[in-house]
């Protein structure tokens, strides 16, 4: 006993100031990011990517450009690569930060040392916010190099640019950790969190492009929530102006009002995340199973009113027609039960009414072309939004979780997994889309010229819908962690149809028609838009060349799709 | 279960041997179950006893050797194995946001049980496994117990004649463990073949009527329990309880004198009293023990010790790493 107080007694607490600037987790984030693998192809990537931008775009005429044009040109490809970079990469270490430490336990543990929440918070927060310094650090030499070749300033462009997406960073940072805190599932985190960002990116854009010029109660609000976007601070930093701007209509200063957004985002939702890392955390409120069958005749009657389709009611047995893995697939989704399923369909129904409603009122202004391409984007998005979570799971979280080796001791025949699983995506997503096309009934009603266009964008959709499904099914085959399949999914997609219009962003320079026509190609979205004609990409001829890549994409996902699935269900 | 008598062996495996690359997971395993009997399958981890489990349910193949269930071979008839027999592997399988009747729905269903007689059979496989009250509730919500209830109607949904499960005891607190001991025992009496893994050897020892014990892949041991220990007892484990510690030098020296060389002797001071495996007979044991006495060694007692499951498992082990 004595000997133990001794040893007790033995140990040296770091409890002066050292202790309180060294925070443990700083280092074990920082190092547990950058040791891995994926840190190391990242950064290597980045690196790559810049210094080839750099080495292509070096002016080798002998001429001087004193208006700095190319060198602007340069510095805008590269400003969107680096905010397309941020975005796209930083979200997903906050987003499994929280949520990880939480299933492993490790959370746990923290909270039972000395250090306190804010503490705990902080150190995660700087562990996320050096690594993606090291990150802006390693385009330093880029942008330096844009400096030198002249035109642009070092304060108001170079030193600005970094700023904000310094800034970006830290609010979407913010956002994954908040999110990973109310998470149960890492995959689940990312999706919400990417989801957060996309609405955060792009969503906000919406009313304010609805209603500038107008004069309405709304316009102000819509003018500010156009700030919680990184895209129009950014855009003005770079000289292209104001998102969606119609001409004198622009109103400039949006780098102050996206800083103090920002800013009051970062406050907010810090202070919220800190509020919930204690040992509440893991409440978890158990189903006491309670069914509307047990309910009184008048209680079972007034919720079939207010629910429509009951999610408590008792299920009847799976149909013998029908195939149990998509019945399966349907009832273990959050949102794949029938009363979510009404919910987004009554959504869509709803939004592509309004949208119909803008064409008939503002057929004149705007063109059913510029209409239409917000109605392609916003289909798209869906697709691009729901495919990759509903199909990036179907193998892998069944691996996971042991459900793999279960289905493989029943009858089914691989065959017939397979199409259950692929089927409940089909029918959701096939569901969701046709929700949105009452607005092209209008359209054509209103414009019937367009049924060509509206016929052409319509098997966009269906190779966007094909390419992503069969592409993501495929990583979820080949992937045993159902984090990964998701990650590499949205990556791939994300890559594809929003990567790819980074070049489009460059057609003035540096890059010309030809090499941004040859680059979209591989580009559903830009493919889509084509059709529709949409203001930007009418010169372009995507549509045979794009369906021929999607089509063979799709195939080859299919067959690695069929041999991983084979090699899956084969005796070891 | 058409032409076969209770006599008659379920489950024969003959010589099966796994091989990854150089690794041998199985080594030449061969053993035999007749119907409505439980074998208890142990191993220390890593042992092979889930390689030979997944071979017998179709999920491996045997590099040699052959399994067959019920006259099914186990790789070439996959499909009738997975009608004849019900897989608990020792990972639930859970699917979120799913009660417990659409869990069993699902896999009735995946069985190609028709709809009404598969409700009778979710509702008689719950009364069995007294997991009915939980019908309604979320299968993630539920506890590790009542997991593994559920679990068990899973594996029964179908009626198959082999029921095989994988650490079923695995987690459980004592009450829950006697649940399943009994209900074990009552699928037994229902006329099912069990195969049971498990490292809590007593509660195997209590339900089991034959026992194989697996060490690196080799079959070290099968048998009855009492076939197993009666072979094990060649070399019974004495007690020498003293009354005094300091005596245990002079009793360990003695011993020594008169027993087989390179016999290992345990003592404990704490306890007062020396231990050793002998193959010396009832009257070799009486001449040591008058030996001891005229020695006066102050003895307590002098008594063969009880060998039970765990002992024949440790002596196996430890003579197969010897």
């Amino acid at each position: 006993m004595d000997q133990q107080h001794q040893l007790a007694g033995s140990v040296v607490f770091d409890a002066g100031y050292l202790g309180m600037i060294v925070n443990p987790i700083i280092q074990r984030e920082l190092i547990g990011m950058v040791r891995t693998r994926k840190a190391m192809v990242l950064q290597v990537l980045l690196v790559l990517m810049f210094a080839a931008l750099v080495i292509f775009r070096w002016p080798n005429d002998p001429t001087v450009d004193l208006a700095g044009n190319k060198s602007q040109q340069v510095f805008r490809l590269f400003g969107y690569g680096l905010l397309t970079a941020i975005i796209l990469l930083v979200p997903v270490f906050p987003a499994t930060s929280i949520v990880r430490e939480k299933i492993k336990g490790t959370l746990e543990l923290l909270f039972n040392s000395p250090m306190s929440s804010w503490r705990i918070y902080r150190g995660k927060l700087a562990g996320v916010m050096v690594f993606v310094l090291l990150l802006l650090v390693l385009s330093f030499p880029a942008g330096a190099a844009c400096y030198a070749m002249g035109g642009i300033s070092l304060v108001n462009d170079v030193f600005l640019l970094y700023a904000m997406l310094a800034l970006v960073a830290l609010q979407y940072t913010t956002i994954g950790f908040l999110i990973s805190s109310y998470s149960n599932s890492i995959d689940a985190a990312i999706r919400a969190t990417y989801g957060m960002v996309l609405i955060l990116t792009v969503v906000t854009l919406g009313p304010h492009l609805l209603l500038q010029g107008h004069q309405s109660i709304l316009t102000p609000v819509a003018d500010w929530l156009r700030c919680a976007s990184p895209l129009t601070p950014v855009m003005e930093i770079l000289g292209h102006g104001d998102v969606a701007s119609q001409g004198l209509i622009d109103t400039g200063g949006t780098p102050l009002k996206y800083f103090i957004v920002a800013l009051c985002s970062i406050v907010g939702l810090s202070l919220w995340t800190v509020s919930r890392l204690n040992l509440k955390i893991f409440d978890r409120a158990r189903s006491a199973g309670k069914i509307t069958d047990e309910l009184s005749h008048e209680q079972q009657r007034t919720r079939s009113l207010i629910w429509i389709v009951d999610p408590q009611r008792r299920k009847a047995g799976i149909s013998r027609l029908t195939n149990p893995v998509m019945v399966k697939e349907f009832r273990c989704r959050r949102f794949g039960r029938a009363h979510w399923l009404f919910r987004i369909l009554c959504l869509n129904l709803v939004i592509s009414f309004v949208l119909a409603y803008v064409v008939m009122r503002k057929s004149e202004a705007w063109g059913p072309e510029t209409l239409a391409g917000y109605l392609v984007l916003w289909q798209i998005a869906w697709i691009l939004l729901l495919t990759p979570s509903l199909t990036a799971g179907l193998i892998s979280s069944e691996r996971e979780s042991g459900g793999w080796q279960l289905l493989m001791m029943t009858p089914l025949s691989t065959w017939r997994i397979v199409f259950g699983k692929i089927m409940s995506v089909v029918v959701t997503v096939l569901m969701v889309v046709i929700a949105t096309l009452p607005a092209y009934l209008f359209m054509m009603y209103v414009e019937r010229t367009m049924i060509p266009q509206i016929r052409n964008v319509l098997i966009c959709l269906s190779f966007t819908g094909l390419f992503a499904m069969t592409s993501t099914f495929a990583f979820s085959s080949l992937f045993r962690r159902t984090t990964t399949a998701t990650t590499v999914s949205y990556g791939l997609l994300i890559a594809v149809c929003i990567g790819t219009l980074a070049i489009w962003l460059g057609r003035e320079g540096p890059f010309g028609e030809a090499v941004v026509e040859t680059v979209l190609k591989v580009n559903p979205l830009a493919a889509a838009l084509s059709a529709i004609k949409a203001p930007g990409f009418q010169n372009y001829d995507l549509l045979m060349a794009n369906w021929i890549i999607l089509g063979s994409a799709s195939f080859v996902a299919v067959v690695v799709l069929v041999i991983q699935t084979l090699r899956l269900t084969r005796p070891q | 279960m058409a032409g076969l008598s209770d006599r008659e062996s379920v489950v024969v495996v003959d010589g099966l041997t796994k091989k990854y690359g150089e690794f041998t997971a199985v080594d030449d395993v061969s053993l035999t179950l007749e119907r409505g009997r439980i074998l208890g399958f142990i191993g220390p981890n890593g042992a092979g006893k889930t390689t030979t489990i997944k071979i017998l349910v179709g999920l491996a193949k045997p590099t040699s050797g052959s399994a067959s269930i019920a006259g099914a071979d186990c790789v070439r008839d996959a499909r009738r194995i997975k009608r004849l027999v019900g897989y608990m592997p020792d990972i639930f399988g859970s699917y979120e946001n799913m009660r417990v009747r659409e869990y069993l729905d699902f896999f009735g269903a995946a069985f190609g049980i028709a709809r009404t007689e598969r409700m009778r059979r979710i509702a008689e496989v719950m009364e069995t496994t007294n997991s009915t009250y939980m019908q309604d509730r979320y299968v993630e919500t539920l506890s590790h117990g009542m997991k593994q209830r559920v679990g068990i109607a899973r594996t029964l949904l179908h009626d198959p004649d082999v029921l095989v499960f994988d650490e079923p005891a695995n987690g459980l607190d004592p009450e829950a463990r006697i649940e399943m001991r009994e209900l074990l025992l009552h699928l037994a009496e229902l006329g099912k073949t069990l195969i049971v893994t498990s490292h809590i050897l007593p509660e195997l020892s209590r339900i089991c009527d034959q026992v194989a014990i697996i060490h690196n892949g080799k079959l070290m041991a099968f048998g009855t329990l009492d076939q197993i220990l009666s072979e094990l007892e060649q070399n019974r484990m004495m007690e020498v309880q003293l009354t005094s510690s300091d005596a245990v030098d002079q009793a360990v020296t003695i011993l020594r004198e008169s027993l087989e060389e390179g016999t290992e002797i345990n003592t404990s001071l704490a306890e007062s009293t020396v231990r050793f495996r002998t193959a010396l007979d009832d009257q070799e044991l009486s001449q040591l023990l008058a030996k001891l006495v005229r020695s006066d060694v102050p003895l307590a007692q002098f008594r063969e010790l009880q060998t039970d499951l765990e002992d024949a498992f440790m002596t196996v082990t430890r003579q197969a790493d010897s």
